[in-house]
């Protein structure tokens, strides 16, 4: 049966030969989508690794007053612990979580390297965002002793850089000692794939750095916002001050990658829509044009439901054809390892797209299929 | 002969309803996408309010700094002072304007917070640039000379910040991280996808926090040049190049290194694209190959479709064909027929195009998804469709009317 349905469709290849294009094209539509959706997905599922709830960051800028930088930041640091409204305050560099800031840097243990963000914090961090420390503990101040920066990593970068070996007190880059190990921590948001990142303790009397994140009590409003500005403002003078809370930051961030995908989808759905409807149209009419054949066939005592499974099964060949042209092409995604992403994504990605297109070419194939199956051979055989 | 080709196409539509739908449907959305996308990069690119003279401004936004191995690198917009040396001395250009990227900030009215952005700009910005005042005026060189702390602000702030908007609020005052302005105009706002225009208010160079005295080589300053007329935008390129040219290389700036030091003058989107593609002429070409590959895509799938359809739905015209060809047709006057109609098809496809896209046109500029969006169907975005309405009627008519030309008349009148 499968034998004699290839060589129907392989002695009509060349009548054929569009409708394989149209099918490896949507296909190469299709799995650019899935791809996307399925990176995505990925990314989501992972844990966020903190609470950004009631969380502010205010952006402090020193502007053109170089007087004591350092000491303004500290007392502003303290001011801010002050507060009734504030439960805990950490100052951090100006990368702070869904900021569009990013710093990232080679680090090495023995021979293992890897890019990870770095992120300048201050012993307070993990309690202003919630974030569990899994292994050992968050740095303080104390643990700055000697030629060793204390540093605290994330679960990927301990895979990343100490693989089964236990990372407490290891030594990063000749520079940095391992205090503790935290779980994800996607900054960029649920969207951000599961990256490495590394924790460095805050110099307080460096002039960077004076982004501090706040975590306010449940309800706190825009009122003492502006007090909170004013105050800061009044303390050091010519300084601009910018609060924004991480739940604005975070839609922005979503929205940067939501947004593409979604104009994508929704031009890519009207595209297989568009070749859905050819495809019925296509098949409807040719299927008009072999009613002669049909009514042969059915005199001959070929059953309706044999006659409809002959219009999908050839059609089905039809579109394996076109999908093994199309695979030809994805499977180098994964094999020459592009954009760096798992193998893993593009393999899922594959699957999804060739399910969706027999699917979409079953859809097409089934009404006009059981028309030919209820075409009487009496009537048909008549009108040739 | 050209109205009875269009007689018969018309015809042919209405027999049979369902495969003109699937034509239509085909054809009026694909041109519906390329239509809402060219009005897209219009938007972006073209000359439009507030920035009405783009098509003869050179845009200067980014510095590059290289060390002698070009190993390390420091990139980013430029000091107010820099830009005073170097672009606002040119002799060619008709103005030239310096303003800061915007900057974010937060205003509070009672216990409601207001999310702003800020600009600080000198007072050719508002020669360069054309806006609306809806009310007051510029701030001019009076007012910088004499540091006057005040502000334009926009339609949309005004609205946001006073409570009684029908009054004029020329004169009242505005308090922004503790400081207070004077409100000296009212303009209506532009969208955020003028990054060079785009604020909320608009503050003169001198005001507190304007960092306009950095005497380093970057900052938060870039420049717009608006030359006489579009032959002067070459002159005015190399003239700067010329300035740039007296800078002392190597140099050291801030205990960085630099030895290679680029700036360019260039009109808006090749400076929007060496923006987000960060320069590299590599880059750049694979930027347009895959925006082609998607237009490629976006056109070539439905016009695939379409030539299925039709090269099926030929066979039920072979008999007309063949009396045509019987009575003596040339092959050439039969395909001349089939992409007459297949464009007439298109042109009505088109036009329903043209409907759908003004309606999602109005959709966005309403929903607020981007700030003052201002999208048109202008003539320029008009000619393109119509252009692109061709190509596709003529993609999707010639194979299935090469297909038909080789139909043979005994075969195509034994059918009937």
């Amino acid at each position: 049966m499968i034998r004699h349905l290839f060589k129907l469709i392989w002695n009509k290849k060349k009548a054929h030969a569009l409708l394989m294009v149209e099918i490896w094209a949507s296909f190469m539509v299709l799995f650019g989508l899935t791809t996307l959706i399925v990176v995505n997905v990925r990314n989501y599922s992972q844990p966020l690794g903190f609470a950004y709830q009631n969380v502010w960051a205010i952006e402090l800028n020193n502007n053109q007053d170089t007087m004591a930088v350092a000491e303004k930041a500290k007392a502003i640091f303290q001011r801010l612990k002050s507060y009734s409204d504030v439960e805990s305050v950490s100052r951090m560099s100006n990368n702070f979580p869904f900021s569009a800031n990013t710093m990232n840097n080679m680090v090495e243990h023995n021979k293992a390297r890897t890019l990870a963000h770095q992120y300048v914090t201050d012993e307070n961090f993990a309690r202003t965002l919630a974030m569990p420390v899994l292994e050992g503990s968050w740095y303080r101040r104390a643990d700055r002793v000697g030629k060793y920066k204390p540093v605290v990593i994330n679960q990927k970068a301990r895979e990343e850089l100490f693989g089964d070996e236990n990372p407490l007190g290891g030594i990063i880059s000749d520079n940095f000692k391992v205090t503790g190990v935290v779980g994800n921590f996607k900054a960029k948001g649920e969207f951000m794939a599961n990256q490495p990142a590394m924790f460095e303790l805050l110099d307080e009397d460096s002039s960077w750095d004076k982004t501090m994140l706040v975590r306010v009590k449940p309800g706190t409003d825009a009122i003492f916002e502006a007090r909170l500005v004013k105050d800061i403002t009044s303390m050091a003078n010519g300084w601009s001050v910018e609060v924004d809370h991480l739940t604005d930051s975070r839609q922005n961030q979503h929205n940067l990658t939501l947004v593409p995908v979604i104009i994508f989808l929704i031009i890519s759905s009207f595209l297989l829509i568009n070749v859905g409807l050819g495809l019925f149209g296509v098949l409807n009419l040719s299927i008009a044009r072999r009613r002669g054949e049909i009514g042969l066939r059915r005199a001959l005592g070929a059953t309706g439901n044999g006659i409809s499974t002959q219009f999908i099964g050839e059609i089905w060949v039809l579109a394996t054809f076109g999908l093994l042209i199309g695979l030809l092409f994805a499977m180098q995604f994964p094999l020459l390892n592009v954009f760096d992403l798992e193998a893993g994504v593009y393999l899922t990605a594959i699957v999804m797209s060739v399910i969706v297109i027999y699917v979409i070419v079953t859809l097409c194939a089934l009404f006009p299929s059981r028309q030919a199956a209820q075409i009487q051979p009496a009537v048909a055989l008549h009108e040739e | 002969m050209l109205t009875n080709y269009i007689k018969i196409a018309w015809k042919v539509l209405l027999r049979h309803p369902f495969y003109t739908f699937i034509t239509l449907f085909g054809i009026s959305l694909t041109l519906t996408v390329l239509m809402v996308l060219t009005s897209f990069l219009d938007h972006l690119f073209g000359s439009h309010y507030p920035e009405t003279r783009r098509n003869r401004t050179l845009y200067i936004q980014h510095l590059l700094q290289m060390d002698s191995t070009r190993s390390s690198r420091q990139a980013g917009p430029m000091s107010f002072r820099f830009l005073t040396d170097y672009a606002k001395s040119m002799k060619t250009p008709e103005r030239v304007t310096i303003c800061s990227f915007f900057n974010s900030s937060n205003a509070y009215v009672g216990s409601h917070k207001i999310k702003l952005n800020t600009k600080f700009t000198d007072a050719e910005f508002w020669r360069v640039t054309e806006f609306e005042f809806l009310e007051g005026k510029p701030y001019n060189e009076q007012n910088i000379a004499n540091s006057d702390n005040v502000a334009v602000i926009t339609d949309d702030f005004k609205r946001q910040y006073f409570e009684n908007t029908d009054e004029s609020v020329i004169g009242k005052d505005v308090e922004i991280e503790n400081i207070h302005y004077r409100v000296i105009g009212v303009v209506r706002g532009s969208s955020y996808t003028r990054l060079f225009t785009y604020a909320d208010v608009y503050f003169p160079y001198t005001v507190p926090k304007s960092n306009y005295q950095d005497p380093g080589m970057r900052g938060n300053y870039v420049a717009m040049v608006l030359a006489k007329d579009k032959a002067d935008l070459k002159p005015i390129q190399d003239e700067f190049q010329s300035n740039i040219g007296r800078i002392p290389l190597p140099g050291v700036q801030n205990g960085f290194k630099y030895a290679v030091l680029e700036v360019k003058s260039e009109p808006y989107v090749e400076n929007f694209l060496s923006m987000i593609l960060g320069g590299g002429p590599g880059l750049k070409t694979i930027f347009f190959g895959v925006i082609a590959f998607i237009m490629f895509m976006l056109m070539g799938l439905p016009a695939i479709n379409l030539v299925n359809v039709n090269v099926s739905r030929i066979m039920e015209r072979a008999s007309e064909i063949g009396i045509r060809k019987a009575f003596g047709a040339p092959v050439r006057t039969l395909l001349w027929q089939f992409i007459v109609e297949n464009i007439f098809i298109t042109f009505i496809g088109g036009a329903i195009a043209l409907v759908l896209t003004l309606i999602i046109i109005q959709l966005i500029n309403r929903s607020g998804w981007i700030a003052y969006a201002d999208l048109t169907i202008n003539f320029s975005v008009f000619l393109v469709s119509i252009l692109v309405c061709l190509v596709f009627g003529l993609l999707s008519g010639v194979a299935p009317a090469l297909r038909m030309s080789k139909l043979n008349i005994a075969d195509a009148l034994k059918a009937n």
